[in-house]
């Protein structure tokens, strides 16, 4: 008889523990439409460092500060975009002054 | 639609992606642990439902302009 249950209350447990998990996820807007998803990542963000604290506190150490990156890629994104196409146009011009140059450095040094 | 609303609603599909994407981890990662002896195909199922969602969201959310919106009179 109790032989019979545990299995049956294994997987009890192991449904609740899923289902659990799934109507967490659910609750939470993780799994709707675009606006609710980017609002959960923004709390999530919010909620980050004082959790860190938080937990830096309880273990006794302190984490180091986390450098400040003032290196923004979006927007960085269109100067290198600029710079990037300048270069490659005026990649042919470079290269052939760079080998007028390098010949003629060849051509004194063979006098 | 203006750049700065293609701008905005790309940020927001990139965000859900994530949001997406770490749930589908999360459930996957669940899921075979507790049901499947901890094979990886869950997880890879997880993350691929997530990918799924997040697609369709974001394919919605660029396609709104240009659905006919039908008005239907109150009764």
């Amino acid at each position: 008889m109790a032989g019979k249950i545990l299995p049956v209350l294994k997987l009890a447990t192991k449904v609740t523990i899923a289902g659990g998990a799934l109507y967490v996820a659910y609750d939470s807007g993780l799994l709707g439409g675009s606006e609710q998803g980017s609002e959960v990542l923004g709390k999530a963000k919010a909620a980050i460092p004082p959790a860190v604290d938080e937990w830096g506190k309880y273990f006794g150490f302190e984490l180091p500060a986390f450098p400040k990156i003032g290196f923004v890629p979006v927007e960085a994104w269109n100067s290198g975009v600029q710079s990037s196409i300048s270069a490659l146009s005026s990649g042919p011009t470079a290269v052939g002054d760079y080998t007028n140059q390098g010949l003629q450095y060849l051509k004194d040094l063979a006098k | 639609m203006s750049e700065k609303e293609l701008g905005k609603k790309l940020d927001r599909c990139l965000a859900d992606s994530a949001v997406k994407l770490g749930a589908g981890l999360g459930l996957g990662i669940v899921f075979s642990v507790v049901f499947f002896k901890r094979h990886t195909w869950p997880v890879a199922f997880g993350l691929g439902m997530g990918l799924g969602m997040a697609y369709t969201n974001c394919q919605n959310d660029l396609r709104a302009p240009y659905l006919i919106q039908r008005n239907i009179k109150e009764q």
